[in-house]
């Protein structure tokens, strides 16, 4: 999904929060966000996600305004993940089933992607009861499941143990050359932006700096 | 002090000899509270977990509002019912008045704000993550609506049986609009307060103990499904 | 558990159902073919405390298939459902009103149905002496509590029994005030109770107190003064109030209370649970 920014402002108050005049960010691509907190960094992706409708300007997603069919192609990876009270399997099952895909498809591919980020073994577990790494694990499973044409991730990896780290990037890696989708990445760490983008932006002050 | 202990014992007779008089009461009282329950949680708990997680002008006010009109004094409601239902009230025709049926009705639009307040609040608090969460799945409106209900399942429990307190509870009302006619419209608080009226303690003691008692079943019901899930 | 309460939530749906279907019959089968008329009685809440139409009424359904609605009351608000035409018939004992609501053009006719009659009670020591010196004379006891300023417990909420005591109040050209003068605003048996406590003296019907005889400790100390008889009528509504009133079945009612078999119905009740009754009939 190709993704054009024209003249996005949002302030709070007096303070101008975002302004950006115009940037376009292409399809297929990991692009990495970072900057200091409060740089609008975030801001930015729960508009893309289309949480915040409050700013000037137009976001369009291969060239039209966000809509009930784009928003069903993307999401958003939240820092913190909010799990719902249900076990693993039913937490990555959730977008596939309001999507009405049939149970055993669904069953395929859960299991599939549960193999992929190594929780195979937390399947039945009620998702409130993990920790950190699994929970963020289960996150991005839910998040990749139905194949977004858009994923959308907000710090992903704070806060993790090394290894569940490294799967959950070699994980977004994998999808991003499997389906050609756009990925959007906020991280803090520069580090992490040079392993996965292939694109890197700097935001500081709501401006978007090369 | 004996008289006290006497309604204790008659209490307990008047229940296990399966009185017919008490046991129809109570099966009124919980057919009455219990039917204006499911109506009102059925139109308040959607409503209330929609309201409370969307931004809309006029929502601090509407809070307040809503918050007052939780607490409306149960006459107050009976009041406006029977002027609504009496004969020459605009709904005369429907001979309502003196009927369980009206007493549905006071009950309903008593507890309505009372449930709908509590889920406001609730979805107001705790609403917006999850409400987020159903956007970026990717869902209908309806969809987050029922992920919204659904995850705040045990806090919406505790407000239906909040209200249905508060309906089992209430006399005003039921008085009022009910008349508390024998075999017809006589419920538990009615009956306390007139055998309390008549002298006749034991039998006031024994439906206060038996008000306690389904108050106590209701929550403990409640409370095993909430640490059960 | 889920289960459990689904199942629940089902039963109270179910019967939710019932309740609207089976509308006001709540008590027996219902009889299919004969349909079930009603109608609203407004009386007051020392007859209903009388246990008196628990008695006749289910006598009078059988026989007739109409199911009365008892709505217990004050006197003044009984009269009140009647000029609103809220209620179907009445059955109060306040005379002189009655007829002034007559009158008026509320009512269709008013007949005498029975009469019960009222007694003043008071603590077993009878600090005024009303047993010793004024046994059957309202006006001397009413003087001698006045004097004596023992306390007096009145039912203050304008019901045919507080009018009565006013009206021997005036008649003994007291006003009565003062500490020992209380207005409950109550009903008969809290009133009595209330007396109770206060070790005090009231006027009441006999038969709430003949009721209350076990749970209070007061005794009559004064009775059979002709002024104390206490007449009741029954007042079918002006059905031009409203569509709604149910004026025939109403009459069926009352010619079956004014009825010879009923009347004598009447003047049997409470002798076996108190050796005499508690009314006796006099329509004529």
């Amino acid at each position: 999904m190709e993704i054009q920014l024209n003249a996005i402002k949002k302030a709070y108050g007096e303070r101008l929060v975002l302004d950006i005049d115009h940037y376009g960010i292409e399809k297929g691509q990991i692009m990495g966000i970072v900057g200091p907190n409060g740089a609008g960094k975030t801001t930015l992706l729960r508009i893309l996600a289309g949480l915040d409708h409050d700013y000037e300007g137009h976001v369009t997603y291969d060239g039209q305004e966000l809509n009930r069919a784009i928003q069903k192609k993307m999401t958003l990876v939240f820092q913190k993940p909010y799990l719902f009270h249900r076990s693993v399997y039913e937490n990555i099952a959730y977008p596939l089933k309001i999507r009405k895909t049939p149970k055993e498809k669904i069953k395929v591919k859960v299991e599939e992607i549960l193999n992929n980020l190594e929780i195979t073994s937390l399947k039945q577990q009620n998702a409130r009861s993990l920790s950190g790494g699994e929970s963020q694990k289960v996150s991005l499973a839910r998040a990749l499941v139905f194949e977004p044409r858009l994923l959308l991730l907000d710090e992903p990896t704070s806060n993790i143990d090394p290894l569940s780290l490294e799967i959950l990037e070699r994980e977004i890696i994998r999808y991003n050359r499997k389906s050609c989708a756009s990925v959007i990445i906020v991280t803090h760490s520069m580090e992490q932006a040079e392993r996965l983008c292939d694109k890197i932006i700097y935001m500081n002050n709501g401006k978007v700096i090369k | 002090m004996d008289y006290i202990i006497d309604g204790f014992f008659k209490a307990i007779q008047l229940l296990t000899s399966f009185d017919q008089e008490v046991y129809g009461i109570i099966i009124l009282s919980l057919l009455v509270s219990s039917t204006a329950t499911l109506i009102s949680s059925t139109f308040s708990i959607p409503l209330g977990i929609y309201l409370g997680a969307k931004e809309f002008k006029g929502k601090r006010i509407f809070s307040r509002l809503l918050f007052t009109s939780m607490s409306v004094p149960s006459v107050i409601v009976g009041l406006v019912v029977a002027i609504l239902l009496a004969r020459r009230g605009p709904f005369g025709s429907l001979q309502l008045l003196f009927t369980p049926q009206a007493m549905i009705i006071a009950q309903t639009l008593l507890v309505i704000p009372l449930c709908l307040g509590l889920t406001f609040n609730l979805s107001r608090t705790r609403g917006k993550e999850i409400k987020e969460m159903g956007i970026t799945m990717g869902g209908s409106k309806i969809n987050t609506l029922f992920l919204m209900i659904r995850e705040l399942k045990m806090d919406i429990l505790i407000n239906i049986v909040t209200t249905f307190s508060r309906a089992i509870s209430e006399v005003g009302a039921v008085m009022i609009v009910g008349g508390n006619i024998k075999n017809d419209t006589r419920v538990i608080t009615t009956s306390i307060a007139m055998f309390n009226s008549m002298g006749d303690y034991p039998t006031a003691i024994a439906l206060g103990l038996v008000l306690l008692l389904l108050s106590f079943i209701v929550n403990s019901l409640i409370y095993n499904y909430n640490q059960g899930g | 558990m889920r289960k459990i309460l689904s199942i629940l939530l089902i039963l109270a749906l179910v019967f939710s159902f019932a309740l609207v279907g089976c509308s006001n019959d709540t008590d027996q089968q219902p009889d299919p073919q004969a349909e079930e008329r009603d109608i609203i009685l407004a009386t007051t809440t020392s007859t209903r405390d009388s246990g008196l139409l628990d008695y006749l009424l289910p006598i009078f359904k059988e026989e007739s298939n109409i199911n009365v609605k008892v709505v217990a009351v004050g006197t003044g608000q009984a009269l009140q459902m009647g000029r609103d035409g809220e209620a179907d018939i009445l059955l109060v004992h306040a005379k002189a009103t009655e007829e002034i609501f007559m009158q008026e053009g509320h009512g269709v006719v008013r007949h005498d149905v029975m009469y019960n009659d009222f007694v003043v009670v008071g603590p077993e020591d009878d600090p005024a002496k009303l047993k010793e010196k004024a046994p059957q004379d309202i006006i001397a006891g009413f003087k001698l509590i006045a004097e004596n300023e023992a306390p007096f417990v009145s039912r203050g909420d304008e019901s045919g029994t507080h009018i009565m005591e006013k009206n021997l109040w005036a008649e003994a050209e007291i006003e009565p005030e003062g500490e020992w003068y209380i207005s409950a605003g109550k009903g008969m048996a809290d009133v009595l109770k209330m007396a109770d406590e206060k070790l005090g003296y009231t006027l009441t019907d006999r038969a709430t107190y003949l009721n209350l005889m076990d749970v209070v400790e007061l005794d009559i100390l004064l009775e059979k003064d002709e002024k104390l008889f206490n007449q009741y009528g029954i007042i079918p509504v002006n059905p031009e109030k409203n569509e709604n009133i149910k004026a025939e079945d109403a009459i069926i009612f009352m010619e079956w209370m004014l009825s010879d078999e009923t009347q004598s119905l009447i003047g049997e009740f409470g002798v076996d649970k108190f050796g005499m009754p508690l009314f006796t009939p006099n329509a004529n």
